[in-house]
């Protein structure tokens, strides 16, 4: 990586959040780089009256491009090589147009929701700041932001398995009503093709195809496909097989992990690789206690007002401005309508973990200790709960050693990746782009 | 055009021409600014549009208030503007010729004209580029004039749809200008972060030229303010995402100064009038405080909580405020019980609360006649945030205020859900003697405009 002239302000975080690396363990190399990972409004320790902000300049954040194709092409330690598919050769022209797309905010009904509004990159392209989704309009969505690292690798795609092809998967949230909104394929085509800039990227991107159905989701899908990320610390150490890559505190939380943890049932590692995922669905608990309402333990809720300060409030109180009343979430059950399927989802990725808090398919835990603490109870008692999971009584040092073992799972080239996302510009409403206020309508009763 | 160097000079020869006033709302606005100071014979409210309500979109609807009319007390015309753009606040231009509305969620502003028709204003302009010019803000929220300028409060931005944001300044002509970052600890801008926090949230804007200051305070992003409230109370994640700062300017050079700390969402600022009064309030919205910004005696300014207004710990989320002219009272309405509080603010360290009454199941914003005698409450906050089922009444009410007696009474109702027109948030006051120069209530009129 060259060495960067860092400018003052610069400095000043990259020093705030190499020392928060070093406590937290996580092992990016940072010699002279820009630490891009982590939400540029830091609220760690947000729990304390002592709360220090670690805000970042927006401005200041320009990044720095890189050529993705290689992450897409190349493998990475501990990443099996990637299948691309054959009706969608992977182009840089392709990246770079689906990149432009994914950031492109006027790919909504009002020009507000973009792809990254919901997977942003420096929040392990997803968000650390909501539990569940918030669409157009301020729409609730059911469902916690999964991240778009290594999402190529999936059988199945969102939190229910409904999907299974990342050029299918694209053009859900585009049309979904509490997503983007657009209203039809074809309003977006026309829309996509009134923007200026666009018809020349396509054509140059897919010759002879032009924008349509099938080339917008190709090109995204192929953004999404050059986001990889493995030869993490963790993968120099057990596939790599240098004994420093990480502590021997890791290397017990690994133990815990393939072990008393049983954690590995689920999350697969191979011989010559490690997924971290099975590409089943599983019932730990977490759906069913959200149903049964176990989350709620009493008719009240503690709500954090300012750094060190809650108070509990009444749940009635919070019912009187609750609008959007949101149905349950029986996983896959809602796709097949099987009773044995209630409260089954997805098993995740473990890799980039540390990055994409808060966890499970509702978001519910805000850190790594929590879903530690989850599994060690045995999750959910229920009686579609999965056979794998049971009580662990697992020790302090096990717990703590597990939480380094996952923490050493964050990627490489994660810094790269969202250096280069920023980099991007985001795509914003203009005079010259199609919009009624602007005399530029879509052509309608012309 | 204008006078550029206004001053105390002009300040105390209104404050000596009109002689029997007490309380004013027009007092919430820019001192660039003339002033209706009679009787106002429309409100202008920005409305945000309901999914399943009339033409479900934001409108600008105008409210005959002149009780001479016939149509008093009526909505008398209705302005569509397409989209529910999360209608929000409302500024004045300081020729008082425009309106400046803007979109927290589409980040359209609308700028329309109030001069030509005051009875039925129109669509002059729409700025549909906010986002591009800015650099990113989102969520244009304050529209405060200054001379031949509109400066804009940002609540968002469009890398992370969080708090930190910064101030965009339009020319008169609705051009971008120039953005102005709220300091982070990324870049202090030169401010000095006097506290612990230095979060680059934004929400309003006032200043006290005078002093050469510009004060702002700070609300939270796009995804806690479009999402529903509810769930938001339950997201712990989210609820850590508010403001905890207010930032003193230097009014001319447009640079940060301090940031202070102001925990728990500071919102609404009002700036006193007296010559020699030179401070500010605001309230915050979470921790149900008033707070105080003030020069002390060696020059420096100064943060500090002066008062609990209601139970903090019921949340009461206090929202809109009011200073009097006389900078002797301080209406305070609170969201969550549907109250307006008055507190004598006489003296500014030790707000004392001297009324109350509740004016509905929510009320939102307040709006005084200048003479002080009539006050309009609005429902509306914010499209997800609002209550529901019967608690959700959306109108536009008129009180008299009886200071001696401290007496509040009920003159109209203009409900906004009956009448298929939405959520009434922002209210502005038009009136005819503003742009007559030979008008009827020629008196009632004070110019601080050099023509
Ligand atoms: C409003 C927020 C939002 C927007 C906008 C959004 N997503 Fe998502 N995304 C989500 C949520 C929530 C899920 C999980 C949904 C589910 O499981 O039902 C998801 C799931 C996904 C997944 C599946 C990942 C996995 O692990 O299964 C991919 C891939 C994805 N989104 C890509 C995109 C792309 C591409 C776009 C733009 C075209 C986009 N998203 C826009 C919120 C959003
Ligand atoms: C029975 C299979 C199974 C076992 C055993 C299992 N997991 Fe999981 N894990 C899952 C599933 C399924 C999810 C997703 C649950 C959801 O979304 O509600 C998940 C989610 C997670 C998540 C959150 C991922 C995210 O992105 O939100 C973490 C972290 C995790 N598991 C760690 C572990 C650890 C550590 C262990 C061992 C102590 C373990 N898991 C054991 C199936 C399993």
């Amino acid at each position: 990586m060259s060495k960067k002239i860092v400018s003052r302000s610069a400095l000043y975080y990259l020093l705030c959040i190499t020392s928060l690396l070093f406590i937290s363990k996580l092992a990016i190399s940072v010699d002279n780089e820009i630490i891009y990972s982590g939400p540029g409004d830091n609220k760690d320790g947000y729990e304390s009256r002592d709360y220090v902000t670690k805000s970042l300049s927006i401005n200041e954040r320009k990044g720095e491009k890189t050529n993705l194709i290689k992450y897409a092409e190349q493998s990475q330690l501990g990443l099996p090589k990637l299948k691309i598919p054959k009706n969608n050769p992977i182009t840089e022209k392709k990246i770079a147009l689906g990149k432009k797309l994914f950031f492109d905010r006027r790919i909504s009904l009002n020009n507000t929701m973009s792809c990254a509004m919901c997977h942003i990159p420096e929040q392990g392209f997803t968000n650390n700041e909501i539990r569940t989704a918030v669409g157009i309009e301020g729409r609730s969505n059911l469902r916690n932001a999964p991240t778009i690292i290594n999402s190529a690798y999936y059988k199945f795609l969102f939190h229910d398995a409904r999907e299974y092809s990342l050029e299918n998967q694209v053009w859900q949230p585009v049309l979904k009503h509490s997503e983007m909104g657009m209203p039809s394929f074809g309003f977006t085509v026309k829309k996509l093709e009134l923007i200026p800039g666009y018809k020349n990227l396509f054509n140059d991107a897919f010759p002879g195809e032009g924008i349509n159905v099938a080339t917008f989701s190709k090109a995204i899908a192929s953004y999404e496909r050059s986001l990889i990320s493995a030869n993490s610390n963790f993968d120099k150490w057990y596939f790599g097989k240098n004994d420093k890559a990480v502590s021997a505190e890791v290397k017990k939380g690994f133990e815990v992990f393939i072990g008393k943890g049983n954690c590995v049932s689920c999350h697969s590692i191979d011989n010559d690789h490690a997924l971290f995922f099975d590409n089943k669905l599983h019932n730990t608990g977490v759906g069913y206690a959200d149903s049964m309402g176990l989350l709620i333990k009493n008719n009240k809720t503690v709500v954090q007002l300012a750094p060190g300060e809650y108070v509990e409030v009444d749940n009635n109180i919070i019912k009187s401005v609750n609008q959007q009343k949101k149905k349950n979430d029986l996983g896959l059950y809602d796709i097949t309508e099987n009773p044995d399927h209630r409260w089954m989802f997805k098993t995740p990725s473990l890799r980039n973990i540390s990055l994409t808090s808060p966890y499970m398919h509702n978001g519910v835990f805000s850190s790594l200790d929590d879903v530690i603490n989850f599994y060690n109870d045995g999750g959910v008692q229920n009686e579609l709960l999965s056979p794998k999971i049971k009580k662990l009584n697992l020790s302090k040092a096990e717990k703590i050693n597990l939480k380094l073992f996952l923490e050493s799972l964050v990627g490489e080239n994660i810094n790269i990746l969202i250096a280069d996302a920023l980099f991007q510009t985001v795509g914003d409403l203009t005079k010259d782009d199609p919009n009624w206020a602007n005399d530029k309508d879509m052509g309608y009763n012309k | 055009m204008y006078l550029r160097n206004f001053g105390i000079s002009i300040l105390t020869a209104i404050l000596l021409t009109i002689s029997s006033f007490s309380y004013a709302d027009e007092t919430c606005m820019s001192p660039y600014m003339q002033k209706i100071v009679g009787q106002e014979d429309y409100v202008y409210v920005w409305t945000l549009g309901v999914e399943g309500l009339g033409d479900e979109q934001d409108k600008l609807v105008t409210i005959d208030v002149s009780p001479k009319s016939k149509t008093y007390g009526k909505v008398v015309s209705v302005l569509s503007v397409g989209g529910r753009n999360e209608a929000h606040h409302s500024g004045l231009s300081d020729d008082r010729h425009y309106l400046w509305a803007g979109g927290l969620d589409s980040n359209k502003i609308f700028i329309f004209d109030v001069a030509t028709n005051p009875r039925k204003p129109s669509l002059s302009k729409v700025v549909i580029d906010f986002v591009e010019k800015t650099g990113g803000i989102v969520g244009p929220h304050t529209f405060y004039a200054l001379p031949g300028r509109m400066m804009v409060s940002g609540l968002s931005n469009n890398k992370d749809n969080g708090g930190r944001t910064g101030l965009a300044e339009y020319n008169s002509k609705g051009e971008f200008i120039a953005t102005h970052w709220l300091p982070t600890d990324g870049d202090l801008k030169g401010a000095n972060k006097t506290g612990n926090f230095a979060d680059g949230y934004g929400y309003d804007i006032r200043v006290q030229p005078r002093r050469n200051i510009m004060l702002t305070s700070s609300f939270t992003g796009w995804s806690n303010y479009m999402m529903d409230f509810g769930q938001m109370l339950q997201d712990g994640e989210a609820m850590k995402r508010f403001g905890n700062t207010m930032v003193l300017w230097d009014l001319h050079s447009r640079k940060p100064k301090k940031v202070f700390d102001v925990p728990g969402a500071p919102l609404e600022i009002r700036c006193a009038w007296g010559a020699n009064n030179n401070y500010c309030f605001t309230t915050t919205a979470l921790t149900s405080k008033i707070w105080l910004i003030y020069e002390d005696k060696s020059g420096e300014w100064q943060a500090k909580a002066v008062a609990d207004i209601g139970d903090p710990s019921k949340v009461p989320l206090p929202v809109d405020i009011s200073i009097t002219s006389d900078d002797k009272g301080l209406w305070v309405d609170t969201f969550m019980d549907g109250k307006a509080r008055l507190f004598d603010i006489s003296d500014p360290h030790n707000p004392k609360q001297i009324f109350e009454e509740k004016i509905g199941s929510q009320v939102n914003m307040i709006s005084q006649s200048w003479d002080g005698t009539r006050a309009y409450f609005s429902t509306s906050l914010l499209g997800s945030w609002d209550k529901t089922e019967d608690a959700d009444e959306q109108w536009v009410k008129l009180y008299d205020w009886d200071q001696e007696n401290l007496k509040l009474s009920h003159v109209w109702t203009v409900d906004f859900y009956k009448e298929k027109l939405g959520r009434a948030h922002q209210m502005r006051f038009g009136a005819y003697s503003l742009y007559s120069s030979k008008n009827s209530d020629e008196e009632k009129s004070v110019s601080m405009l050099d023509k």
